[in-house]
């Protein structure tokens, strides 16, 4: 099993002096090739930080972080945008789809940025919106889709650049029980497929349903791989 | 990196979304430009009209009148009158000219029948049709012998015969201009207005019947006359001859300090009006590429809202993999196509006023194809350089915080 994450004493520090907010302290996570993974934690735990420097959002003050081989720590920023493209596929609480822009051209954008040609777009596009679901939607604008469908035209977006790993901010957010269901299972279907997938979430019954769960707290990792039992008694401390 | 084609195809999609905003931002611009076209179109216009209306004095014509050059519209005294003598010795003593034609102005009532009118009569010689290009539309012009003999016949402008003699060819028939009797010989033909003169409402009288039967004027010096029109051998001669003119007179009148005459060309009189309409022009044409300015202001207003306004979706653009660059080049050709569709649109709005104009005035405003490119391509830089502000600070944001706003 390759490592898809690596994190090697991580640190991100924000401000300077007095008003110095250590985010993140010496974190070392590593998450391999095909796992399903959820982060938690208290706001202000650093699971934020955690998350975009994952994404290559972010950069760490110190440490190294290796993504899927490549030391991205050092890269500048037009090829921390390239690897974006290429290798993370980003879901978010809030969909963040575009207005103006059909269900399918929605999907096409990360492939717009990859320049791959238009047909080959449309094709990996249609594909996408059918895997999660939304075949017979595609021409549809997200005003004329339910939040759920909204979430899994976000998910086609996602995947369709074939990344390495799938990173999603609190996907289930604003959805309701009914639909957390549903977009959790096609997290599940695709993560059976053998990509990646990593989840910010605050929600046990949905960290539950994933594989293993690391708790941050205090910008550290304070427990990795909890038993389900645990997780109850840990939400109700915070 | 996005291709340009792709960049075009975005911004072109985000406008069309929003299309009532991107009209009103591109109204700057294409008021700006609508301007700039019409006004350098009109001062076209307006220079080419003045050149036309000096055209029809005739070609390569100057001018003698009375007074010094120095003294023309300030003084109230009397200059030394030029006579018809001095034109004759012009006509005779000078080799680059052409043909002289002397004129006595005068204003008179004319009257014909039961019908009279204030009109302008002007004494000439036969040489005046040649120098002034008027042509004779029916009967003849006034003769050598007319002159000579001073013989009591009038030709009328095509205007004054008609109110003169409505209902009836005017040829043959008398009129009274001081009481004293005219034949009418001739009309001549249409001239039209020269800077807004009616150059057909005259009547033309020999030199000598005038002077002698209406106007009485005489002078110490000779046959006194209002101003000479001089026709030179060709443009080349132009100058030769005025300065020929200028020496003969000044023998003739002793002069020794101050002409007491002008020479006016009328390229001089061209250039001159040339130089103001120019100058109009250039006014006129700052002050609409001040409102191309300020279009161009307008339009980075708008894109500064519309970056703040879009800024999630900047966001999401930046998370999925689009560069700094990409998300530059994107606004920038936005801004880009805003001005210069402004800039399409104001033109043909330009042009449109332009059509107006020379449908409702005398000017016949052209559209000038050196102010649309220049408009067209101004607008366009003005995009480039008022996007570039809302283009950098939408590059420059911060995908993690430009997420997070909600």
């Amino acid at each position: 099993m390759k490592d898809i994450i690596r994190f090697q004493d991580i640190s991100k520090i924000y401000g300077s002096g007095n008003t110095e907010v250590r985010a993140l302290s010496h974190v070392n996570l590593t998450v391999q090739e095909g796992e399903y993974c959820s982060i938690m934690g208290p706001s202000g735990s650093g699971k934020s930080t955690a998350m975009n420097i994952i994404g290559c959002l972010d950069r760490p003050t110190s440490g190294r972080y290796e993504l899927d081989g490549t030391d991205v720590a050092q890269l500048s920023d037009a090829d921390l945008a390239i690897i974006r493209n290429r290798k993370i596929g980003f879901v978010f609480q809030q969909f963040h789809l575009l207005a103006q822009l059909s269900a399918l051209e929605n999907v096409m954008l990360p492939m717009v940025y990859a320049s791959l040609p238009q047909r080959e777009r449309q094709e990996r596009a249609a594909e996408a919106l059918t895997k999660v679901g939304l075949g017979n939607r595609m021409n549809n604008r997200p005003n004329q889709l339910s939040g759920g469908q909204q979430q899994r035209v976000a998910i086609a977006r996602a995947i369709v650049n074939q990344p390495v790993l799938l990173l999603a901010d609190e996907p289930t957010g604003a959805l309701d029980s009914h639909t957390t269901q549903e977009v959790m299972s096609i997290f599940a279907e695709l993560n059976a497929t053998g990509i990646t997938v990593v989840m910010v979430t605050h929600e046990p019954e949905v960290a539950r349903l994933t594989q293993r769960v690391v708790w941050f707290r205090d910008g550290e990792v304070m427990h990795d791989h909890m038993a389900p039992e645990d997780l109850g008694q840990l939400t109700v401390v915070t | 990196m996005v291709d340009f084609a792709e960049s075009t195809k975005m911004a072109v999609k985000t406008l069309a979304a929003n299309r009532l905003r991107s009209a009103l931002t591109m109204l700057g611009i294409i008021i700006g430009n609508a301007s700039v076209i019409t006004m350098v179109g009109v001062g076209e216009g307006a220079r080419e009209y003045a050149a036309g209306q000096f055209e029809s004095l005739g070609p390569n014509v100057l001018f003698i009148i009375p007074g010094s050059p120095a003294s023309q519209n300030r003084t109230l005294e009397r200059p030394r009158a030029l006579t018809f003598e001095d034109s004759e010795a012009i006509a005779t003593q000078v080799p680059t000219v052409d043909s002289v034609a002397p004129q006595l102005v005068t204003q008179q009532t004319v009257v014909a029948g039961n019908l009279n009118t204030n009109s302008t009569i002007t004494g000439v010689t036969p040489e005046f049709t040649t120098v002034r290009s008027f042509e004779v539309d029916a009967g003849r012009f006034i003769t050598d012998e007319d002159v000579e003999r001073g013989t009591r016949v009038v030709v009328l402008g095509p205007d004054l015969a008609d109110s003169l003699f409505p209902s009836e060819s005017p040829i043959g028939q008398t009129l009274r201009i001081r009481n004293v009797s005219f034949e009418v010989i001739g009309v001549l033909e249409a001239k039209g207005a020269f800077l807004g003169d009616n150059q057909d409402d005259i009547a033309y009288t020999p030199l000598t019947t005038l002077s002698s039967q209406i106007t009485g004027n005489t002078s110490p010096y000779g046959l006194e006359i209002s101003f000479i029109s001089v026709m030179a051998r060709d443009e080349q001669s132009m100058t030769a001859a005025q300065f020929q003119i200028q020496n003969l007179l000044r023998l003739r009148h002793r002069i020794v300090d101050e002409d007491s005459f002008t020479v006016r060309n009328q390229k001089d009189a061209l250039e001159l009006i040339g130089n103001v309409t120019g100058a109009l022009t250039v006014m006129l044409a700052a002050i609409a590429g001040i409102s191309l300015l300020v279009g161009g202001i307008g339009i980075m207003n708008i894109m500064l809202v519309s970056v703040r306004e879009r800024t999630q979706e900047i966001g999401l653009r930046k998370a999925i993999g689009a560069s700094e660059q990409d998300i530059l080049t994107q606004f920038m050709i936005e801004a880009t196509i805003l001005a210069a569709l402004g800039g399409a649109v104001g033109t043909l709005a330009g042009s449109g006023g332009i059509m107006l104009v020379s449908a409702l005035t005398p000017l016949a405003a052209g559209v000038s194809t050196t102010a649309v490119i220049v408009a067209v391509c101004v607008s366009g830089g003005i995009g480039l350089f008022f996007g570039v502000v809302p283009a950098r600070q939408a590059a420059k944001l911060d995908p993690i915080v430009a997420l997070r706003s909600a």
